[in-house]
């Protein structure tokens, strides 16, 4: 199935349909990763679109990759989310526990359990550059440029997730 | 990174891929006709690094172009330039000419005219002194220019001529040939004269300044005609009682010198009497006869210098302005400066706060 563009382009921009359909999963995973509730990933990853399709008239190829544009609106989507959860959270503690809505964190399919509970007790920012560096291959400079912050804070963050993740994996592996 | 192979493989085996229903949904999205989303123009907004990096040199460029075009524009007078500088050079010279006496006497009257085109003698009259009855001292300053060193000799001579023909004579005379021809002439003619002689020797060539003082010397010459009297009849008084004989020998020495002392006052005031007519009978005239070179006379200044140094007036005026405008606007700017930085500091702040959870 093809996907046609929204609108004619720059020779050198790829279609709106095309860069959809090729970072699709990206977003999505990263979305996943950020929040760890595959539900949410998917609402948030629609809004991302979204906002991007309406947005693409002012994409400029000669100030980054498709990519990064795509994340970093992800990026801001999501954390709007977070301050609305935030926002939910400290009403329903006002209101009482007996509002409070279910919102167990899962990430689906895919994940195994281990990883999963690992994945769970990492913080976001920790999770976040798990998902840029490793599962979406992001280079430090990039990723440092999409955080807003300098890649040795990447390189330190990255580094201190991945060695709390796998002191998780090894607890779940001495308690299996 | 230090973490085991095993777990990066783990992670990125792993790799989440959208659902089926999500990708139809956003393949439709995709799919959808532009114009149902937004209008063309929505969502233009202005770039403003591009906008800056175009507008600092248009807007430098147009401060340059309008004073150039207003430089050009009044450069087209250059009447203006001149006579500002005739103005500049008639007051410097001007002033070192002053008559030293004039305003130290109280009646003094001094009138410093920098006519440069007063020629003509009816313009002279009106410098002159106009009280038919009272003594006044006039003195006068003028400036002429002539074009060559052969002229400066041949209005020195004129100078001279006139005076004698209008019954004046010459205090002091210097004439200097050359290159840069001057000569300076000082004479004293009838105050009745004074009119013709400045207009006659205004007339010997373009004047370059032109003074003229007078002071008013009645009021002394009446306080010493008073004075004169009082010791006269003083001394009808002294004279008629040392003609008594009844006077003793003590008596008669201090009226002996009395007398003496009274007759002192009386030439005195008699010689300062002389003195103040003299000079209510005869006016000063310096004349300063001199060539273009010796004047240093500035050549008119050509369009080109007219329209550069018109084109920096503007361009002067409107770094003053846009100086100003930088003292109002700095304040506002910083206040906004400080509440972008803020704003964007609290929202990492919070950013990092959500994203620790």
């Amino acid at each position: 199935m093809t996907i046609d563009a929204p609108r004619p382009h720059a020779a050198t921009t790829p279609s709106f349909a095309a860069v959809a359909e090729e970072l699709l999963d990206d977003v999505y995973g990263y979305l996943l990763y950020l929040t760890k509730n595959w539900a949410v990933a998917e609402d948030l990853t629609g809004e991302t679109f979204e906002a991007a399709f309406k947005k693409w008239r002012r994409f400029d190829p000669g100030r980054g990759t498709p990519r990064a544009w795509l994340l970093a609106i992800a990026r801001s989507t999501a954390l709007d989310w977070f301050r609305a959860d935030a926002r939910r959270r400290r009403r329903e503690e006002r209101v009482g526990s007996a509002e409070r809505r279910d919102d167990t964190d899962t990430f689906g399919e895919g994940f195994s359990a281990e990883l999963a509970e690992s994945l769970q007790s990492l913080s976001a920012g920790e999770r976040e550059v798990v998902a840029l560096r490793i599962v979406l291959d992001l280079d430090g400079e990039e990723t440092a440029r999409l955080l807003g912050i300098s890649v040795t804070a990447v390189s330190t963050r990255l580094s201190r997730a991945l060695s709390k993740l796998e002191e998780r994996m090894r607890d779940h592996d001495v308690v299996a | 990174m230090t973490s085991s192979p095993d777990l990066i493989h783990e992670l990125r085996a792993a790799r989440p891929s959208a659902p089926a229903e999500l990708r139809t949904r956003i393949r439709a999205l995709a799919t959808e006709p532009e114009r149902t989303v937004r209008a063309p123009w929505a969502g233009w907004r202005f770039p403003v690094r591009r906008g800056l990096l175009v507008a600092v040199p248009a807007a430098a460029a147009l401060a340059l172009a309008s004073a150039g075009v207003l430089g050009l524009a009044r450069s087209d007078s250059p009447q203006a330039v001149g006579r500002d500088a005739a103005e500049k050079s008639t007051l410097q010279m001007a002033t070192p000419q002053r008559m030293p006496n004039a305003g130290v006497n109280g009646g003094a009257n001094p009138s410093p005219l920098g006519a440069a085109d007063a020629t003509t003698a009816d313009q002279a009259r009106t410098l002159a002194p106009t009280a038919d009855n009272r003594a006044q001292k006039v003195g006068a300053t003028l400036t002429v220019e002539v074009k060559d060193s052969d002229a400066v000799s041949r209005a020195a001579q004129s100078a001279l001529d006139l005076t004698r023909t209008l019954g004046g004579f010459v205090v002091s005379s210097s004439v200097a040939t050359g290159d840069e021809g001057s000569a300076s002439i000082t004479v004293r003619v009838p105050v009745d004269k004074v009119q013709d002689a400045i207009a006659g020797l205004s007339g010997l060539g373009r004047i370059v300044s032109q003074n003229v003082t007078i002071e008013d010397r009645q009021e002394s010459i009446d306080a010493f005609v008073r004075r004169s009297r009082s010791v006269r009849s003083q001394i009808a008084l002294v004279t008629a009682r040392l003609e008594s004989e009844t006077l003793n020998a003590d008596t008669r020495a201090l009226l002996e010198a009395r007398l003496k002392n009274l007759k002192l006052d009386l030439l005195g005031a008699r010689r300062s009497l002389g003195t103040l007519r003299a000079e209510a009978r005869m006016s000063t005239i310096q004349l300063t006869v001199v060539t273009p070179e010796a004047f240093g006379a500035v050549a008119p200044p050509s369009r080109i210098d007219r329209t550069i140094d018109e084109a920096l007036n503007v361009l002067a005026w409107e770094g003053v302005v846009a100086l100003g405008m930088l003292i109002v606007l700095a304040p506002f700017a910083l206040v906004a400066g400080a509440v972008w930085l803020g704003r964007r500091l609290y929202r990492r702040h919070e950013e990092e706060r959500l994203l620790a959870a």
